[in-house]
């Protein structure tokens, strides 16, 4: 089932009395359960397409549908509940809130939400064990390493079960051992809960877990690759 | 969703904590510095009317005309009859008898030949002859600096840098020589009892302080004087309700063909007051509105900067699916809390010193010997009924602005860049 579908999408910014074109005419597809990544070089539109897709932002040209939602018909209200309530998202430096514990942190999606209090316990102590932390739910973020504030990270972004997961190079801050450990817990989740996962990385060890491979260049796709095989090895 | 977000401000001290404390300094130095200004500015008024104008002034219209030239012989008579009227009719004011005059003071020898000689300013009140309020009101007790205060008739005080010029010591005798009220020369001997220090170089230069009952004696004034003043209660002047009681005098008592009728003059209409009042009600209001927009700039920095070291957690709330507004909404309710808590302790704070300062005062007498107006000797602020506001203007207003203004910053911005901004 098509989740995400990009048609014709230009994203121009204005740069002095110019602009600048970071998306070119691009049209790209996703389906449910797939885990997938954009790969490029800086600049080659990988964040912006993740914004677009993510209702932050709009594009300048074309159509971009994600969820049944038309991304630039949305207002910034409408916006705001796509992103509540089916879009997840993990970000390089974990973005946690320090002065909550890690409960309080799974917890706040849940919040906007508005769920009494006995479901957003169960959901969020479900989502700690599918990370591996349920013990460590009232820990304070200041005392969690590296690869423990990015399982938060992820435990908050999946408590509301959304339908995607945008993660924009969830890798860059974690060694090789914690790269491969909180990869290993997406695929998990991803086959597990049918969530579609869209990366943006530079990062080949998180390539190695992709099935399907996007490379951008200056805004255009320039490869669009489904790697079969590895789907098999998980 | 209130909850959760109360429980990060109370635990993030950056929030929470810095703020109030900060808010609740800008606001007590508001209102302290408030009171101060209204307190000294107040003082030199509370002076003049003690030494001089009262509140209200009762006098003869001509004696009116000619009120410098201190003219005894337009005096106001049957003062005790119309004394006793204005008790009745007024009885919220305190009325007090006073006469002004002029002479020479000389100091005889052993023989009652002159050995020194000088001009003296008098000033006849209800040294022992009235019920005691006189000698407080002028803080006489507190301003002898040597003898003590008359007791008994023909006794008198002295400023103390006329008896130094005059070399006299207590219990010396001094002779006044001046003119009744009817232009006969007047002569009548005082023993000195006490110098004082009233931190006035007029007063301390010149003065002859005696009783009223001495003063109607010696210028021949049998139930005369030359001023009847009132006080408000608590010596607090009210302009308003000195116009109204004047009005009221003036309409019962003024006679347009009679110039010796009396006439009732509030504190404002005398001696230039008008101007200085205006002046310093004018000064106040700059002195005291620079303060408040200086603290409302503060403040509304520190809000701003608060907003703006938030962007970072407004943008993960973004990108958790709260909307803009929620978040504007949130960050508003943060500041009037912040505010309102730093405004509240900051008002009780100020208005504490305040009134400690109000109660103890500064003693500035060694600073205003030389003085050549009517200054008062001590400085207390005065706690008067708009401090209890005053400090919300920066407190809370100009908080919740700066607060505002970072989370317009927000809102103008598309989300994706917000987004970035946030360095997300």
């Amino acid at each position: 089932m098509k989740i995400i579908s990009v048609e014709n999408v230009v994203k121009c910014f204005p740069v002095g009395d110019g602009k600048f074109t970071a998306l070119d005419h691009i049209s790209l597809d996703f389906f449910t359960g797939e885990f997938a990544g954009l790969v490029g070089p800086s600049g080659s539109g990988k964040t912006t397409l993740l914004n677009i897709i993510g209702s932050l932002d709009k594009p300048s040209k074309g159509k971009a549908q994600v969820a049944g939602k038309d991304i630039e018909a949305l207002t910034h209200k409408q916006a705001a509940q796509l992103r509540n309530h089916s879009i997840g998202f993990i970000f390089q430096v974990f973005n946690l809130l320090p002065v909550y514990t890690v409960f309080e942190n799974v917890e706040f999606a849940l919040l906007l939400q508005k769920k009494p209090w006995h479901e957003r316990k169960k959901a969020v102590m479900d989502a700690l064990e599918w990370v591996g932390l349920e013990n460590m739910a009232d820990k304070k973020i200041s005392k969690l390493s590296g690869g423990e504030s990015q399982r938060v990270a992820i435990a908050r972004a999946m408590v509301k079960r959304p339908r995607i997961m945008l993660a924009d190079e969830p890798s860059a801050n974690l060694d090789a051992k914690n790269t491969h450990s909180i990869m290993e817990t997406m695929k998990t989740l991803n086959q597990e809960f049918k969530t579609t996962f869209l990366f943006s990385t530079h990062d080949e060890k998180v390539m190695q877990y992709l099935d399907r491979i996007i490379h951008l260049e200056d805004g255009k796709v320039v490869k669009d690759e489904i790697i079969t095989s590895r789907k098999e090895d998980f | 969703m209130i909850h959760f977000l109360l429980k990060g401000l109370l635990r993030d001290k950056n929030r929470s904590l810095f703020p109030i404390i900060i808010v609740s300094i800008g606001v007590a130095l508001t209102v302290f510095l408030s009171g101060y200004i209204k307190g000294v500015m107040g003082d030199m008024i509370d002076t003049t009317a003690k030494f001089d104008t009262g509140h209200v002034k009762v006098m003869t219209r001509a004696y009116a005309k000619n009120i410098d030239q201190m003219p005894n012989d337009l005096a106001l008579m049957g003062v005790e009859k119309l004394t006793k009227e204005l008790a009745r009719k007024y009885p919220e004011v305190t009325w007090v008898k006073r006469i002004k005059f002029t002479g020479l003071l000389d100091v005889p020898d052993d023989k009652g030949e002159t050995i020194r000689q000088g001009p003296a300013m008098g000033l006849a009140i209800g040294l022992f002859s009235g019920s005691g309020r006189e000698v407080a009101r002028m803080n006489i007790k507190n301003s002898i600096k040597a003898g003590k205060i008359p007791e008994n008739p023909g006794e008198a005080l002295i400023g103390i840098e006329l008896a130094q010029k005059l070399k006299l010591k207590p219990k010396d005798i001094v002779t006044y020589l001046g003119s009744t009220m009817n232009g006969s020369m007047a002569f009548m001997n005082f023993i000195v009892t006490g110098f004082v220090r009233f931190g006035s170089q007029s007063l301390d230069k010149g003065a002859i302080i005696i009783d009223i009952f001495d003063a109607q004696e010696m210028l021949d004034m049998p139930d005369a004087c030359g001023e009847i003043l009132g006080f408000f209660e608590n010596n607090v002047y009210f302009d308003s309700k000195a116009q109204i009681l004047a009005s009221a005098f003036n309409t019962e008592y003024f006679d347009e063909s009679e110039e010796f009728s009396p006439v009732m003059v509030r504190l404002k209409d005398q001696a230039n007051l008008a101007y200085y009042m205006d002046y310093v009600d004018l000064y106040t209001m700059i002195f005291v509105g620079i303060f408040v927009i200086a603290m409302s700039v503060v403040l509304w920095n520190t809000g701003l900067l608060g907003g703006l070291r938030r962007y970072q957690e407004f943008g993960i709330r973004l990108a958790l699916g709260e909307s803009k507004d929620m978040i504007f909404r949130s960050l508003i309710i943060e500041a009037l809390l912040i505010g309102t808590t730093g405004s509240v302790l900051g008002t009780i704070i100020g208005l504490i010193a305040t009134w400690i300062l109000q109660v103890h005062g500064i003693d500035i007498s060694s600073m205003t010997a030389n003085s050549t107006i009517m200054v008062p000797s001590i400085i207390r602020s005065k706690v008067t009924p708009d401090l209890f506001y005053i400090g919300f203007i920066p407190g809370l207003f100009a908080m919740v602005l700066g607060n505002l203004l970072a989370g317009i910053g927000i809102f103008k911005r598309q989300t994706a860049q917000l987004f970035k901004e946030l360095e997300i």
